[in-house]
């Protein structure tokens, strides 16, 4: 489904700056994987993602969706195939525009668009269905500014926004992070609920050790520009997070202390 | 005020409105202070004028101001997104190239346009409209450009340039390339302002070299005052706003000369509205948190209503 081959990053080539953000790697990514990405600050995690997604070129390597080759595509070209969610939930929506308006411009994601009203009330109905599917009462109020919603709701609201068109990969850049805890478990519950009903191969970079163990079937750990772990099956289901520092310390030849590393 | 000012006022505004348009579409829905707009305006004049003291048809004549008005906006489109120039310094690149570009077009200074059949003359022709020509073709050009501008901005292709105006990470990873909406963006803008700067010269009945000048500050205060006065609730009301405001703003300048100023103190005038304009929401943010500060020790609450 998505294949990293060997990809290198390295920013601020040839000044006293320079760093190797990503070190040669090369990912996998079945049909319906849900891989939860962890690392300390620094590691590569955002990296990847973003030259996945394509906000910069890689310096080398090369990246596959289903076979095409996107590796030259810019971003905007790559969106037929990939929906993101931001950390920052002011990212993900236009606040100057509707919560309808944001849904019509999410379900034509990587379509042409075309000089016909976006918003039919044929289009209403169905987009208060979805809404309905977040249980946040959003459904009442599509004609509402996205300014007006906290960030909790703007983040479920990018998630569904997503899934309107079922992406090919789904990328998740530390969604919750900027929520309060329990905001954080609602959205975290609502990613595995429309990742499981359209089995979407699934790429979400986490700081949380518990998520990242709880949620999907595959955990990579990055370091310093390269996978250092990637477990999935048995080894993960037993796996827990005083297991995973350790084998951070083991990998990266560093001894943690404790989480607050990976956590930072 | 006399009636006869006043007519000829609204009818000006009128006219200014249609530029009002298309600052509105860069100023507040690109999120782009585009001033290649002072250049193409009075490219809007020179090429409407030069065509028509040419012998041909004054609305040919029209439409071709409007072609080069596009022009312009694709130029400066272009100097930003594919040659990443900043904004300001894109239009201004524009505007300063169109001023020796518009003395070419006209070949001097200034031409007249005495005398000559221009798109206003021909309306007089119609029955009943001899008085209010000029009023009632440039209300009707002004509603139709304001309700298909107002159409667009609904349409897929509309909503995909507001989003670029308001968040371009999010629209791009939508799929949709920020730079082709720019340059449309400032395509369609430049053309409104050109169409015109047409309007206005077969109006005043001549087109000259520096009549553009300042016309983006008071495209800015027209579309300020018209927002502030009418609201920006939806898109509509907000492009009714923006027309409004163009009218609004040449009464204002009206009262301004009849106050007894000079005319050569309106570019000052139109400057201060702005920067009144412009400072005022921050001033009106302080008084309302005082004031909601005093309701909050009272007990009131206002997070409900937002």
């Amino acid at each position: 489904m998505l294949t990293i081959r060997n990809i290198t990053r390295i920013f601020n080539k040839g000044t006293i700056n320079e760093k190797i953000a990503l070190n040669g790697v090369s990912l996998e990514l079945a049909k319906g994987d849900f891989v939860t990405v962890i690392g300390s600050n620094g590691a590569g995690k955002s990296t990847l993602l973003n030259a996945v997604a394509g906000n910069f070129s890689v310096d080398a390597g090369e990246i596959f969706i289903e076979g095409t080759n996107v590796t030259k595509l810019p971003q905007h070209k790559r969106a037929e195939f990939i929906s993101r969610v931001f950390q920052d939930p002011m990212l993900g929506t236009a606040a100057s525009m509707t919560i309808e308006e944001n849904m019509v411009m999410a379900r034509r994601r990587g379509h042409h668009r075309r000089l016909r009203k976006a918003i039919t009330s044929k289009d209403r109905t169905v987009l208060m269905q979805e809404l309905k599917k977040l249980g946040l009462g959003l459904e009442a109020r599509l004609t509402n500014r996205v300014s007006l919603l906290s960030g909790g709701q703007r983040q479920a609201l990018t998630l569904l926004m997503a899934t309107l068109q079922t992406p090919k990969l789904l990328l998740l850049d530390e969604h919750t992070a900027a929520l309060d805890p329990k905001t954080a478990d609602k959205v975290l519950e609502l990613t595995r609920s429309v990742a499981e009903a359209s089995h979407l191969t699934t790429f979400m970079v986490t700081h949380n050790l518990e998520h990242a163990l709880n949620i999907g079937n595959r955990t990579i750990m990055m370091h310093e520009g390269r996978i250092i772990l990637d477990i999935s099956g048995d080894e993960r289901a037993g796996m827990t997070i005083e297991g995973l520092l350790e084998m951070f310390g083991k990998a990266s030849g560093k001894h943690l202390v404790n989480d607050k590393m990976l956590l930072a | 005020m006399s009636w006869q000012i006043l007519s000829g006022t609204l009818e000006q505004g009128l006219m200014y409105a249609v530029m009002v348009v298309g600052v509105y579409l860069t100023f507040r829905v690109l999120n782009y202070a585009d001033l290649s707009v002072d250049g193409s305006f009075t490219l809007g004049a020179a090429i409407a004028a030069t065509l028509i003291v040419s012998g041909y048809n004054p609305w040919l004549a029209t439409g071709a101001a409007f072609a080069g008005g596009v022009m312009a906006g694709i130029f400066t489109g272009v100097l930003h997104t594919k040659f990443k120039i900043t904004p300001l310094l894109s239009g201004i690149l524009t505007m300063t190239a169109l001023y020796s570009i518009n003395l070419r077009v006209m070949g001097k200074a200034n031409i007249s346009l005495l005398n000559t059949r221009t798109i206003f003359t021909d309306f007089t022709k119609l029955p009943f409209l001899e008085d209010y020509s000029v009023m009632v073709l440039s209300l009707v050009t002004v509603i139709i450009i304001g309700f298909f501008v107002y159409r667009f901005l609904l349409t897929e292709v509309g909503l995909a340039l507001r989003a670029t105006g308001d968040n371009e990470l999010m629209i791009q990873s939508q799929g949709v390339n920020i730079e082709i909406m720019k340059i449309m963006g400032l395509a369609i803008s430049n053309g409104l302002v050109a169409f015109a700067g047409s309007y206005v010269a077969q109006n005043q009945q001549f087109a000259d070299a520096g009549m553009g000048i300042g016309m983006i500050i008071a495209g800015l205060a027209s579309v300020i005052i018209g927002e502030v006065l009418i609201g920006t609730s939806s898109i509509g009301r907000t492009v009714a706003a923006v027309i409004f405001g163009g009218v609004m703003y040449r009464v204002i300048i009206a009262l301004v000369l009849q106050m007894g100023l000079k005319p050569t103190d309106l570019k000052m005038v139109t400057a201060f509205i702005v920067i009144i304009a412009l400072v005022s929401p921050g001033i009106k943010n302080k008084v309302f948190s005082l004031r909601d500060r005093a309701g909050a020790v009272k007990g009131e609450s206002h997070a409900d209503n937002p």
